[in-house]
């Protein structure tokens, strides 16, 4: 993977010559000709310069400040410093200009680049997908000058651009937004859009969720622990103080609680004034600030867990604080500092606020569909000061522990984010059979444990979270998987859905090679996948196959091909629509009680597929660019069949495998001993290509489809175990439990010598399926699993 | 009680015998030499070898506490990789059970400290993402933490899920 990572290439690049519209020529040869680059915007060394002194100033005047205790103020000092500091920022506005004429950068269709250095050159290429984050940073000068930085953030190392004109950055923003997520534009097709507002940076096509009123952001400032502690103790030594008439002694602890104030209302007023969370185009979007504008996208799948708080004070107006943990966003110290990325998404709101915001950062998350669970009386023993604020519970996505009576924290963490769980019991807890449960994620301001809880629920919200979280997971990897296939193959596929009247909203299903959309009740279109290779030849062969079953009727219903073609570069058949629901998502919402009879009627379904007459006699296989190919044995037959994708991961298994060697050899020794007639052969039984039905008794597996170049004449057991093992695979919880159960029905059926014969396909669709490494890692950790039962 | 701190299903993978060994060593060594230095600092100070007896005194108690415990915290140890999770479990007196998910590890990693290698031991840590994870196996026979190592290396890989 290391190929990903942002490229920093140190490279002593040709001199960029004396004239400065010649472009820098890129180090990379594969770049072509020469292109060109710009530069940052001309006021940018002023700017910098005007830092430069605005740093000397305060650090200056921080001195004079902390040393007016000890001796006079005095203006002589100021005579000798000032020509020092002229020198300074004349200096510094020289190297300023430096930086300034010998950075460039290119944002264009193909790639974003950034070139700095005069002597030591180095250029900066940053992958379009590898952005996490892009930032607007105004300081205050910057500000003035309609100036913004650009911060982009990939993998670990921020890279800042500055200064440019704030349009060109909010456009350039977006616009490597838009790249990040994967979809293709043009910079030029952003060009025309209107330009976002100087006080807030919110564009026309932003709508702005939550706004914080000054009023409301200064008093809970002013009502906040974090605020009223300090001035508490400052009035105290303040009053004491005095009434001793000793305060000059008091000055050494004062000043440095005064200086922490006031960093405190710089972060959390100035910084903080005007927070705008916001719905972009391209995301959620943080703006806030007074004298530096702070404009921040939240990277939704990069959200570990969510933390709300409430203190006492706040309780009362109903206001809560809302604190995420980002990934990558460790290394700011999860405080407001004013530029950097802060983990604050919203600094004060009321509940139906936090509500909304909730549901964006955790999609399809609601607090009031998750029952919670208090800790049981006992705890009081231990938890004197808090034990009723104990909660625990978690809904099908989210667990949510919450503690704390003085400051009341809430901490949401989704099941997909568990990084790895613990169970801790002392020794007073032990007595009491209490113990708690954390919950880790990454650092960040988010902490969940739940607290005193029962041993034995202990034991069982432990356990149960990571298999919740293993679940998640998965789906979470289906997902993406799904995704990543989905976006680089609509070329052409709105005019050849339009064409059949149809749309991506009738998208009925999507596996590794098409996509199945809804065209009235009988007929679906199924659309090739671009990268599938040989995909009418293919159809064509399935065509004739299922033309040649119409006759036979053996109980369930099955594909049928009634047109295929090409259409503006895809290709395409329509096929007969299944009645009923895919088996796969019907068995994620159905109960156990259902569960079991239409497992039954799927092994039926399964074992009538034998009956399914073959054009050829003998083993065979039936699809594929030299079928119909004969072979004289099952074994030679199988070993052609794991000959193509062995070629693949060979390597993989050997280094994933022990002893692959030895468990290959055996596998052809046992194939060879399996004696049978040949039969019909689906060759991936799953429940992801069945369809079930309600029937008068309960559900019932109608139909089977989907037969692709895995269909055989061979060995009708080859079905009967790919039945039980792959629906291991399907994700939920069950699954494993309901496999075995299958299996046991199997066994029962047809004898004992099954079980055997299962074990043996087990190994075979372990390596038969081992070249999905790439696309699909869960099922490649199926494979493996199966190699090493 | 020892059921909440048991592995689903399976049986712990306890430490090497030698682990014990080690910990016997450091518990009778480390305690006297560290109380050592102020008691004689006192005694050649003040001439009262009296209060120097003292202070060697609750080094004694110190390493008869500990030497009580250090079977129980050797047995306390146990690991087990189960199918998708490694689960660790130590603790006498605190007892902790912890369960990483062997898609989240990040880095497996393979210690020994030139006392543990006298021993012939090892020591095998896992990180996540999260600074909280903390999984550590200690007082591993060198082939063992290699294997461990090696093992949850392999079905990292298998199980890996970005973040």
């Amino acid at each position: 993977m290391s190929a990903s990572q942002p490229h920093h290439t140190s490279a002593p690049g040709p001199s960029t010559g004396s004239d400065p519209d010649t472009a820098t020529p890129n180090p990379a040869p594969t770049s072509g000709p020469v292109k060109p680059t710009e530069r940052p915007h001309p006021l940018t060394p002023f700017v910098r310069g005007w830092l430069v002194f605005v740093a000397i100033a305060i650090g200056w005047g921080r001195e004079i400040v902390s040393s007016a205790g000890e001796n006079q103020f005095e203006p002589r000092g100021l005579v000798w410093i000032l020509p020092v500091l002229a020198i300074v920022v004349l200096l510094a506005g020289i190297a300023g200009f430096f930086s300034w004429y010998f950075t460039r950068f290119v944002i264009d269709d193909e790639e974003l680049r950034i070139d700095t250095g005069a002597i030591f050159k180095r250029s900066t290429k940053i992958p379009f997908e590898r952005l996490q984050s892009v930032d607007i940073v105004q300081p205050l000068a910057a500000r003035i000058f309609g100036l913004a930085e650009l911060r982009l953030d990939a993998g670990n190392s921020t890279t800042k651009l500055r200064y440019l004109s704030r349009s060109k950055a909010s456009r350039f923003r977006d616009y490597l937004l838009t790249r990040a997520h994967g979809h293709h534009a043009s910079i030029q097709d952003l060009d025309q859009q209107s330009v976002a507002n100087v006080f807030t940076d919110l564009g026309a096509a932003d709508h702005p969720l939550v706004q914080v009123s000054p009023q409301r952001l200064i008093v809970s400032f002013l009502l906040s622990t974090e605020w009223l502690i300090p001035t508490a103790i400052s009035i105290i030594i303040l009053v004491s103080t005095i009434a001793f008439g000793v305060l000059p002694f008091a000055l050494g602890a004062l000043i440095p609680l005064l200086i922490g104030m006031l960093s405190l209302i710089w972060r959390r007023v100035i910084g903080m004034f005007n927070f705008t969370l916001a719905e972009s185009p391209r995301g959620l979007r943080i703006t806030r600030g007074l004298t530096n504008l702070t404009s921040q996208s939240v990277p939704i799948n990069r959200v570990q867990g969510v933390k709300t708080s409430q203190s006492l004070l706040w309780k009362a107006l109903g206001w809560y604080r809302v604190d995420i943990d980002i990934l990558g966003h460790a290394d700011s110290d999860g405080e407001n500092t004013e530029s950097t990325a802060s983990s604050v998404l919203l600094p004060v709101a009321a509940l139906d606020e936090v509500e909304l915001a909730l549901g964006r950062v955790l999609p399809g998350f609601d607090l009031d569909d998750v029952a919670l669970h208090p800790a049981p009386k006992r705890a009081r023993w231990l938890r004197w000061f808090d034990f009723w604020t104990l909660r625990y519970g978690w809904d099908d996505r989210t667990l949510i522990t919450e503690h704390g009576w003085f400051t009341h924290v809430r901490d949401m963490v989704p099941h997909a984010k568990t990084q790895s769980v613990r169970i801790e019991q002392g020794p007073l807890q032990r007595l009491l059979r209490l113990a708690d449960v954390h919950v880790h994620t990454p650092r960040g301001p988010v902490n969940a444990v739940a607290h005193q809880l029962d041993d034995q629920i202990a034991r069982a919200l432990a356990i149960g979270q990571l298999d919740r979280a293993r679940d998640a997971r998965a789906a979470e990897r289906q997902h993406r998987a799904v995704e990543m296939v989905r976006s680089d193959d609509h070329q052409g596929e709105a005019e050849l859905l339009a064409r059949f009247g149809t749309g991506r909203d009738h998208l009925l299903g999507s596996g590794g090679e098409s996509e199945v959309f809804a065209l009235n009740h009988d007929r679906v279109l199924r659309i090739y996948r671009s990268r599938h290779e040989a995909p009418l030849p293919t159809a064509a062969q399935l065509r004739s196959l299922y033309e040649s079953w119409r006759a036979v009727d053996i109980g369930i219903e099955l594909p049928l091909i009634t047109d295929m073609g090409e259409y503006n570069g895809r290709s395409y058949s329509v096929d007969r629509r299944f009645s009923g629901r895919n088996f796969s998502s019907w068995l994620q919402s159905a109960d156990s009680a259902q569960r079991r009879p239409a497992l039954i009627s799927f092994l039926d379904a399964t074992e009538r597929l034998q009956h399914l007459p073959s054009p050829v006699p003998g083993f065979a296989r039936l699809i594929g660019d030299r079928a119909p190919q004969q072979f004289s044995t099952l074994g030679e037959l199988l070993n052609d069949m794991l000959t193509g994708p062995l070629q693949t991961s060979r390597t993989r298994l050997d280094r994933d495998v022990p002893e692959v060697r030895e468990m290959w050899n055996r596998l052809h020794g046992e194939l060879a001993q399996r004696l049978v007639a040949p039969a019909l052969v689906h060759g991936d039984v799953c429940p992801p290509n069945a369809y079930v039905s309600q029937g008068p008794n309960g559900p019932v597996v109608t139909g089977i489809g989907d037969f692709s170049p895995h269909t055989l004449n061979a060995d009708p057991l080859l079905d009967v175990a790919g039945a039980v093992i792959f629906l291991e695979l399907e994700p939920y919880a069950d699954a494993p439990t309901d496999a075995a159960w299958l299996e046991a029905v199997a066994v029962e059926r047809h004898g004992q010598d099954v079980s055997h014969w299962i074990d043996v396909y087990r190994r075979y669709y372990g390596f038969y399926f081992s070249n999905a490494y790439a696309v699909d890692p869960s099922l490649y950790a199926w494979c493996l699993r199966q190699l090493s039962r | 009680m020892e059921e909440l701190f048991a592995p689903p299903a399976y049986e712990w993978k306890r430490l090497s015998p030698k682990y014990r060994s080690m910990r016997i060593l450091t518990s009778l060594i480390i305690p006297p030499i560290i109380f050592s230095i102020p008691a004689v600092i006192v005694g050649v100070a003040s001439g009262k070898w009296w209060i120097s007896a003292l202070i060697w005194a609750v080094a004694v108690v110190i390493v008869i506490i500990r030497l009580a415990f250090v079977t129980r915290s050797w047995r306390s140890w146990g690991y087990v990789e189960r199918e998708d999770d490694l689960y660790i479990t130590h603790g006498v007196m605190f007892r902790s059970l912890i369960a990483v998910p062997y898609g989240r590890m990040q880095l497996v990693e393979v210690e020994s400290g030139p006392l543990e290698r006298a021993f012939g031991l090892a020591s095998v840590a896992l990180k996540t993402a999260s600074p909280e994870t903390g999984a550590r196996i200690p007082g591993l026979a060198p082939d063992e933490a290699i294997r461990l190592r090696d093992r949850l290396t392999e079905l990292g890989e298998a199980h890996a899920s970005g973040l």
